[in-house]
């Protein structure tokens, strides 16, 4: 199997390819071109005279484009190649490919150029879980198209395939039997459009043809302009503030999280034109809850535009009804949304999906965050409705257990998520002796997050919606919870907090990397803070590049585990924001310096997560193999790093700068950082020895 | 007055005169309900959580400007009016088409109600269930 490339645009539409180009998907496969979660293309493969061609290089000129380079034949054949074959690929609704081929010999050649199409309009989730289709196919000539087409009751998709060049066309693809003159080019424009399929039967609206966009948008416009794209790429890197630092890899990540956040845009069907950040390339491409507001909290102070789309789009789609399916309650913020064939048949919930228990209260953090950066007072006023119905949700539809605390359980026990909390997988929550707890679960983050969520609301009611009573209400509740909470969470004989509590109200004991998660939300009280901080720059919890998603030395402990072990960059951002909050500077450069430098490592590229292995161990950070990269939240954790290590806090119309910047840092600037204050600079020069610490902390190891 | 679901629907949206989940929010929508052969029409308009509906069967009428325009079987929105179907689902499947906003219809959407047997509840499990459950792998 040859390498293979992604690109991607607009959101959900995206192609995984070899370095030839080609396509050759089987059912389980991810390769292909998506959109809106269904497979348009499994089979798409270039010959010349019958011939597959070999990849020369391949050029991934942005992230909505990509150039391979071509000669025909297999192997050292191609030493002696008297052809070229250029593919230049670009990513609409639907994919453009400008073939060309380019004559060596002083001769004209003759040669018969062929196309393969096929598609299996596999869902996303089919492609995880190796599903069989349910409907129908049927491929056709239509005005010298080829349509691909597949069929299932009311639902149809569509591929349409055409050339600029004439062809001829068959079920299976296209042929062109050309001449090329000596030292000559022959070329031809291939388009593929992703469609939703004419609509027919008694609601048949207005026509249809592939000229309307793929999914229940018929009238809105199906191509955007590309260069457009480009130009817009260019516009958001002009927009955001510039950074120069003596340590020459920070401006080199600083660049790549950028390119790669705009690449993560991703825009409604309901807003065209605003951009939200979408959770991951490319599995991940929509709207996930939690994902797109911890990324859109962490860039805030480099882009508010994220953060505002992000808050809109989750308030249109707020859950307003009981529905055990979907686990959607009154007020709750949805987890994932999705647009495939099972989402559809409602064989999966995600229409939206809102099994999540954290994104509904991290929902009015992000409002009051945002707040603070732009002091966009009107989109508050706006929200406001969406922004009560969130608080009226912790209290009335997430404490399960009727014990003042955040739960969760899935009620669709066959296709909901089991852990609803951003540690996902099944054995994340464990006591120390491995065992698992039952549900509901009240995680200790959980708790954090409505706390914070409580008092953030508390500060827009008093200055923003002017309702004093409803302000003291939520600073009073507040106030009890953080009470009740370090009472009950708190693991005694460890001098930290429980991962979570059970069912039974038992404490789940292991220590975990959520209790970094507690001092950004400010829930923990001060006596308990330094003891917390302990923990997270321990040698249990941390490697010498970041924490660990769970202590060496607890049962389920793995360092290549997933939620067990790891370390993941964006955890890390979070926990380096909150020792900040509680005045551990020192502490919070030590994360810092570890996430920066595995950024650069990873060519400003962090992945998901990696290995939790210590330090001295491995030298380098080893890659934990995940799908999907760029990851929304992982590319958004140098930013926040940024943050932590400047010390930025806005307050009212001035930002706060109190910099703590590991030595390696030198001088560090950022130049017109945007917020209630128009532009401001900052300026911090490196001077906590982080390497010292690290190896104190450690213990000299 | 009848026991189409639809027209209950519609009467209970128009009752109470405002709906809080719609505050801040403006749209006007035509649902083109298709019924063997013949098209029944609602209209309907928020203004700012205050919600009006009428019905509109004169052929004069019927091209009212909408910010979105539904068209939909009788028997698939049935469904959808009593919870049995979701309609976002039911757009994405081609049972239910939108003319013009979908920001009007996602916005329509949140006062369709839940699935009757919903019931927003369920028995907590045990510690010991979730590990026999997980043993064998």
């Amino acid at each position: 199997m040859s390498d293979q490339l992604v690109q991607i645009l607009e959101g959900n539409t995206f192609v995984v390819s070899d370095d030839r180009g080609d396509i050759e998907a089987s059912r389980t496969d991810p390769t292909g071109l998506f959109s809106f979660d269904t497979r348009f293309l499994s089979r798409w493969v270039l010959t010349v005279d019958g011939q597959r061609l070999t990849a020369l290089s391949t050029d991934d000129m942005q992230y909505f484009q990509t150039r391979f380079f071509l000669v025909p034949g297999r192997g050292t054949v191609y030493v002696d190649a008297k052809l070229s074959v250029i593919r230049q690929r670009e990513v609409a609704d639907g994919f453009r490919e400008q073939l060309r081929v380019l004559n060596h010999e002083n001769l004209p050649v003759d040669l018969t150029i062929r196309i393969e199409a096929a598609s299996d309009f596999a869902d996303l989730f089919e492609v995880k879980d190796a599903l069989k289709k349910k409907g129908t196919y049927g491929n056709e000539l239509q005005d010298g198209c080829l349509v691909l087409r597949y069929q299932r009751e009311t639902y149809a998709r569509e591929t349409w395939i055409s050339s600029t060049e004439p062809a001829r066309v068959d079920e299976k693809g296209l042929t062109f039997n050309i001449t090329v003159p000596p030292h000559g080019e022959w070329s031809t424009e291939l388009d593929v459009v992703a469609s939703e399929g004419p609509a027919d039967g008694p609601q048949a609206g207005p026509e249809n043809g592939p000229e309307n966009g793929p999914i229940g948008v018929r009238g809105q416009g199906r191509r955007r302009v590309r260069e457009d794209m480009a130009h817009g790429l260019q516009k958001w890197l002009q927009k955001v503030p510039t950074l120069e630092c003596d340590w020459q890899a920070v401006g080199q990540i600083y660049r790549r999280c950028l390119t790669d956040l705009a690449a993560l845009r991703f825009a409604t069907l309901t807003m065209p034109g605003r951009a939200l950040p979408a959770a991951g390339l490319p599995w991940f491409m929509t709207i996930f809850g939690r994902d797109s507001i911890f990324t859109s909290l962490q860039a805030l102070p480099f882009t508010a535009e994220l953060a505002s789309t992000t808050l809109l789009a989750l308030a249109e789609r707020q859950g307003t009804r009981i529905d055990d399916f979907r686990d959607e309650d009154p007020g709750r913020i949805l987890h994932e949304v999705r647009y495939g064939e099972m989402t559809a048949f409602e064989e999966r919930p995600h229409s939206p999906y809102y099994g999540n228990a954290d994104a509904t209260p991290l929902y009015v953090v992000l409002l009051d965050e945002y707040e603070r950066w732009t002091g966009d007072t009107k989109l508050v006023r706006e929200l406001e409705q969406a922004a009560r119905a969130a608080l009226n949700w912790i209290d009335e539809y997430a404490d399960l257990q009727g014990n003042g605390y955040v739960s969760y359980q899935r009620r669709n026990q066959k296709t909901g998520l089991e852990n609803q909390c951003w540690k996902d997988s099944w054995d994340s929550i464990s006591y120390r002796n491995g065992e698992l707890p039952g549900f509901p679960r009240a995680t200790c983050e959980l708790q954090g997050y409505a706390y914070d969520a409580k008092v953030r609301g508390a500060r827009l009611a008093r200055q923003v919606w002017q309702d004093n009573a409803f302000a003291d209400r939520l600073e009073k509740e507040a106030a009890d919870l953080k009470r009740r909470f370090n009472r009950d969470f708190w693991v005694e004989d460890g001098e930290y907090f429980a991962v979570a509590i059970d069912a039974d109200g038992r404490k789940v004991d292991s220590l975990t990397s959520n209790i970094g998660h507690l001092l950004w939300s400010g829930i923990v009280e001060q006596s308990k803070a330094r003891s917390i901080a302990r923990h997270l720059l321990g040698p249990q919890l941390f490697s010498g590049w970041g924490i660990r998603t769970l202590a060496e030395g607890e049962a389920r402990y793995n360092p290549i585990g997933y939620h067990v072990g790891t370390v993941w960059p964006f955890d890390n951002s979070f926990i380096a924001w909150g020792l900040r909050r509680y005045g551990f500077k020192d502490e919070a450069a030590c994360l810092v310096a570890g996430v920066m430098e595995a950024a650069e490592v990873f060519h400003g590229r962090l992945p998901e997560a990696f290995g939790g292995y210590q330090r001295s161990t491995t030298r380098y950070p080893v890659q934990y193999p995940t799908a999907c990269s760029p990851q929304a939240w992982s590319t958004g954790a140098p930013l926040l790093m940024l943050r932590a290590g400047l010390g930025l806090e806005p307050q009212g119309e001035n930002l706060i700068v109190d910099p703590a910047l590991p030595l390696r840092f030198g001088h560090l600037q950022i130049l017109d950082l945007p917020g209630p204050w128009k532009k401001m600079d900052a300026f911090g020069r490196g001077r906590v020895d982080t390497d010292r610490l690290v190896w104190r902390k450690l213990g000299g190891k | 007055m009848t026991a189409d679901p639809i027209s209950q629907f519609f009467a209970d949206l128009a009752a109470p005169g405002h709906l809080a989940t719609f505050e801040g929010h403006s749209a006007t929508l035509r649902f083109d309900v298709h019924d063997s052969g013949q098209v029944q029409h609602w209209y309907v308009a928020v203004s700012n959580g205050d919600v009006t509906v009428t019905r509109q069967n004169a052929v004069s009428r019927q091209n009212k400007a909408a910010d979105a325009v539904i068209h939909v079987g009788r028997p698939p929105f049935e469904a959808i009016v009593t919870g049995r179907m979701n309609a976002m689902a039911g757009l994405l499947r081609g049972v239910l088409t939108c003319e013009g906003s979908m920001a009007a219809l996602v916005m329509f959407q949140r006062c369709l109600p839940g699935p009757p047997d919903s019931t927003g509840r369920v028995a907590p499990i045990r510690s010991q269930t979730v590990m026999a459950q997980r043993r064998p792998t």
